[in-house]
């Protein structure tokens, strides 16, 4: 891997980026809605005259005994905050997946992959290139939303609240899950855009990777499971291990001959 | 430092050249040498087997069987070293539309590990060339189909290859922009660069080659258009009479070594074995029967002419010539 070619094809990747204004848009505006929407969701939980029910409440300290300290407010706002650490999974997740699929199905469309193979360029340099160019922003927009909300959250709540957004389940669910999804996610949007022409059925061909993070949002949200550092350390590393079993595919359908005889 | 290094012996030997796809041959037994500046004209139908032989000879893709070699490097196992020596201009110009046209450049340059001072000469001294420098920073996407492939072609000569491969360059371009890509052509011939030129435009074949090799699943004939069209032509006598030539054509017929002959009005044309032992005793028999004559010439045949009988078919002519 040599990494002047590297950085040449990850700099063509990120100017080619900056001048879809559909993508572009893709990767700018959730991540923006994302950072306040748990804060005014908090906000309203944390001002309002409602209280959980009783039985959810034992449910959900029972989980995180680190949380019987709080107020039934606090605890109301803790427990509607902490649904939103899945959106911040589901970032690094259809960030790359949009990116990549863009960038394949693009290159399909308009026919230069068959220049850019002429070149000494090797095709792991090439796939390299373009991982790195479609799970950096999706990283990038998730730990910078992350960081944004986790700012506002100190501006806006008390320590108590504060703590739960920055406790070892967010963190190692934004710095270490997010990461493996967002791997999973080009490695989906690598193998989907090879068999399909058009972006947007990539996505949604791709996109079946956010059902299980749905799930857990939904589980979550009943308070049938609130899952700690641990739970997510562990989400990490299998869907890691996915990631890499996925990826040899995806280096197999990335091949040289393969993109010029069978990629139509 | 340029890759056009010379080496002795021809810049591009195919020997048994072969590539399957699946249980279908795509081509076979190729076997051809270029030489250094030589413009070679790969010409056949769709499907004959061109671009796979463009591929297979810019290590784009592997043989089947047999083996190549460019500048003196095999195409297989030294596939990396070749396509650094070769420029390749695809079927479509592929550029990225978004980008410039100095920024298309840059990242063939960066591809091609140009020290950035050098790329830069080279792109402006190419963009000039091909009449593009004061479009340099303008969107790809927005040039016309001719200034694409001439975008193109400067891409596939940036790095200075010791050949270039031109697929279907001038295909699907209106007569303007087609004029345009093969005076680009021309020029780099003018030049002594060496290029495969890949097309089924018998005129622009005939024009930019120095040899042209006929393919349909392999190689059917390679020589220069000259003599393809001059031994294609072998065989056919035109006369052209004063008057009508009612009756020649019987007289005709009683000449050793004519094989058929045709009157129309005032022109009569003679198939013949030999033209130059026949065409004397033509005359004589032609003169002696009364005939008034004005001009007598061996017919040239056309590239067309030469393909469809290398081919074995002529349109409307019922399939397959025997």
């Amino acid at each position: 891997m040599r990494p002047d070619i590297l950085r040449a094809v990850i700099g063509r990747e990120f100017a080619e980026l900056v001048r879809n204004r559909l993508l572009l848009f893709t990767i700018i505006v959730p991540p923006a809605l994302l950072t306040v929407a748990p804060l005014v969701v908090g906000t309203l939980v944390q001002g309002g005259e409602r209280s959980l029910p009783e039985s959810l409440l034992r449910q959900i300290i029972a989980q995180r005994p680190d949380w019987s300290s709080f107020s039934p407010r606090e605890l109301a706002a803790a427990f509607a905050i902490q649904q939103f650490l899945i959106y911040f999974l589901i970032l690094p997740a259809y960030i790359p997946l949009a990116v990549a699929s863009f960038s394949i199905i693009g290159e399909k469309q308009s026919r230069s992959l068959e220049a850019v193979l002429a070149t000494p360029i090797r095709t792991s340099e090439l796939l390299a290139g373009k991982a790195v160019a479609a799970l950096v922003p999706g990283l990038l927009a998730g730990w910078l939303t992350y960081v944004v909300f986790a700012t506002l959250a100190r501006i806006q709540y008390g320590p108590n609240l504060v703590a739960v957004v920055s406790d070892p389940s967010w963190l190692a669910g934004v710095f270490l899950l997010g990461p493996a999804i967002g791997l999973l996610s080009v490695v989906a949007g690598i193998i989907v855009s090879s068999r399909v022409n058009d972006p947007r059925t990539a996505q949604q061909i791709g996109g079946v990777i956010i059902v299980p993070i749905v799930a857990l949002t939904i589980l979550q949200s009943t308070g049938t499971i609130i899952v700690g550092a641990s739970g997510y350390a562990v989400a990490a590393i299998v869907v890691a291990a996915v990631a890499v079993a996925g990826l040899r595919l995806g280096v197999a359908l990335f091949g040289r001959e393969t993109i010029l005889t069978r990629w139509r | 430092m340029s890759a056009t290094a010379a080496t002795a012996g021809p810049t591009i030997r195919a020997t048994g050249l072969g590539r399957r796809f699946g249980e279908a041959w795509a081509v076979r037994n190729l076997s051809f040498d270029v030489a250094p500046g030589e413009v070679l004209g790969l010409l056949g139908p769709n499907g004959a087997g061109k671009t796979t032989t463009v591929r297979m000879l810019t290590a784009l893709i592997a043989a089947t069987e047999g083996s190549a070699s460019i500048d003196g490097r095999d195409v297989r196992r030294d596939a990396e070293d070749v396509r650094r020596r070769v420029g390749v201009l695809t079927e479509t110009p592929g550029l990225y539309e978004k980008l410039s046209a100095r920024a298309n450049l840059a990242f063939f340059g960066r591809l091609h590990r140009l020290p950035s001072d050098v790329a830069d000469e080279r792109i402006r001294r190419l963009l000039t060339l091909f009449d593009l420098w004061d479009r340099r920073d303008e969107p790809a996407g927005t040039f016309s189909k001719g200034m694409k492939q001439k975008l193109a072609i400067a891409r596939a000569l940036l790095h200075e290859p010791a050949v270039l491969f031109l697929d279907e360059p001038t295909a699907a371009l209106d007569p303007e922009a087609a004029f345009i890509v093969r005076d680009a052509i021309s020029r780099l011939r003018a030049a002594g660069r060496t290029i495969v030129l890949a097309t089924h435009n018998l005129d622009e074949a005939g024009r930019l080659c120095d040899r042209i090799a006929f393919i349909r699943g392999g190689l059917l004939r390679i020589d220069s258009p000259a003599r393809l069209r001059d031994e294609a032509g072998r065989g056919r006598v035109s006369v052209l009479f004063a008057a009508r030539a009612d009756g020649l054509a019987e007289a005709a017929l009683g000449v050793a070594g004519v094989r058929a002959a045709t009157a129309s009005d005032g022109r009569l044309d003679v198939d013949v074995d030999d033209p130059e032992q026949v065409t004397p005793a033509l005359v004589r028999t032609l003169v002696g029967a009364g005939a008034a004559i004005l001009e007598v010439r061996r017919q040239a045949a056309t590239l067309e002419d030469v393909y469809f009988e290398v081919m074995g078919v002529r349109p409307g002519a019922g399939g397959e010539l025997d």
